[in-house]
């Protein structure tokens, strides 16, 4: 504990735990946003449009398997040590789960509230403004809760490799000066922080989704 | 009534569902109807008879494989401002109040927010929810869900008013008081109302006049009932129940 408050003054590798948890933050938040914007409207469109769907699907199926960290050696040799590589395997791990919740989401709308969209006089734009989006905004943002976690264990799993800051190499560091209680105290940080990631998402998806209760899961 | 002018009618529809590609379910066969203007029909049917399928063909949600149906002479190809649909399952927007559904289709219409409010208000008023129009549909019970479901469709000032089934998800006190208050309502509105239903008692107590559709698939008309009862009715007076075993017998062997 005694180590885990002086790291807060004693700089490790010239930098604070501070702007190690920031560093590690950073990166999460720019790759997250880079995978999510691309997979939330790629999903969307994979649920409303057979075509694309038909498309994408199968090289989706194909990389959804793949665990996010085996892209880690890969990236390295395509966007060397520096950030982009480490955003690189974030962004794909959280694409992974955004695409396939953004795409269930629109797929298993109930068709009745189609019908009843239909009904009221809605044309195709308001039907998928009105239904399409409300109805999968719940499961889009789950699988922009479960993105976001994700996103948190490619970061440290990235950090591990060739990093000179960030969470992730506090722990590598740890092991290289044999000594538990720095890696011991990179982990609760780690955890504490996760934590608060998904606390602080659930409060938001409370204020964006109101109704979600009444959704069968 | 044979004198009121034809609001809906039918001629020879059929309709076939393909399934899986080869499999051919054939749901309506060759339906001749006509539904008089301000009357309140009633399709008699048990499960399995395609009466849903009627009503939606009237709803433009489906088409006829064969045949065709007309709204005041023009042919139904698609849903329109003219028909509104109350659901059996609902079919509210769980992510709208009670307010936002019954404005919604006003505001497909792009009805200015001001006017959609007061309109939306009076059939809240009108169905009884007065004090629920913040309410989510989940805080709501099933009838008064369905109630949201009947103002919604009536602010739309439907020429024709289509429900399936509406109360068969109510438990039976609930629905006796919401075929009251349907009832109400329509002598209030007005208007020309096709009402589906599984249910005899359900029938005689609402309709003018009841078209029964034989069971199992496919489904085709095999009788018609007037009901000169005057409202509000019974259901234990004498002609009522009179009626009932009249339809009761001669259709025992399909419901």
């Amino acid at each position: 504990m005694s180590q885990l408050l002086s790291l807060n003054t004693e700089p490790l590798a010239s930098k604070t735990l501070f702007e190690h948890l920031w560093a590690s933050i950073h990166r999460v938040l720019i790759g997250w946003a880079i995978g999510v914007s691309i997979a939330v409207p790629l999903g969307i469109f994979m649920g409303l449009n057979p075509y694309v769907r038909a498309i994408v699907k199968p090289v989706f199926d194909l990389l959804k398997p793949m665990p996010p960290i085996s892209w880690i050696s890969l990236s390295i040799l395509w966007f060397g040590l520096g950030e982009e590589s480490k955003v690189f395997i974030i962004a794909i791990g959280s694409f992974v789960p955004c695409i396939l919740n953004s795409y269930n989401g629109i797929r298993l709308i109930d068709p009745a509230l189609y019908d009843a969209a239909r009904m009221m006089g809605a044309n195709r734009r308001q039907e998928i403004i009105e239904v399409g989006f409300f109805a999968s905004a719940p499961a889009i943002f789950a699988g922009l809760q479960i993105s976001l976690s994700i996103a948190w264990s490619c970061v440290l799993a990235a950090e591990l490799v060739g990093s000179r800051s960030g969470m992730g190499f506090i722990i590598i560091l740890g092991m290289n000066q044999s000594s538990p209680a720095l890696i011991i105290a990179g982990m609760v940080v780690i955890a504490i922080t996760a934590c608060l990631i998904s606390v602080l998402m659930d409060r938001l998806e409370k204020m964006v989704c109101p109704w979600k209760r009444e959704l069968p899961q | 009534m044979k004198n009121a002018q034809v609001k809906i009618e039918f001629r020879n529809v059929s309709k076939t569902f393909i399934q899986k590609e080869t499999q051919k379910v054939h749901v309506l066969n060759n339906i001749n109807l006509s539904v008089y203007e301000n009357e309140f029909l009633v399709i008699l049917g048990p499960g399995q008879s395609g009466k849903t399928t009627l009503l939606r063909i009237v709803g433009g949600l489906e088409s006829p494989t064969t045949g065709e149906v007309a709204l005041d002479g023009r042919e139904i190809t698609a849903p329109g401002p003219d028909r509104s649909m109350v659901f059996q399952t609902y079919s509210l927007f769980p992510w709208r109040t009670v307010l936002g559904n019954v404005e919604a289709g006003l505001r497909f219409k792009g009805m200015a927010k001001q006017q959609r409010r007061q309109i939306a208000k009076k059939y809240i008023e009108l169905v009884g929810l007065n004090g629920f129009e913040t309410a989510f549909p989940h805080q709501l019970s099933g009838g008064m869900k369905q109630r949201v479901g009947i103002a919604r469709a009536y602010a739309n000032k439907p020429v024709v008013l289509l429900l399936d089934e509406p109360f068969g998800q109510l438990d039976a006190q609930t629905r006796m008081l919401m075929e009251k208050e349907i009832i109400r309502i329509w002598e209030e509105e007005k208007g020309t109302v096709v009402f589906v239903t599984n249910n005899i008692d359900e029938a005689i107590y609402l309709g003018d006049r009841i078209v029964i559709l034989e069971g199992k698939l496919p489904g085709r008309i095999s009788g018609e009932y007037k009901v000169n009862l005057p409202r509000p009715r019974e259901h234990t007076d004498i002609e009522f129940l009179k009626l009932r075993k009249k339809i009761f017998n001669s259709t025992e062997l399909i419901l």
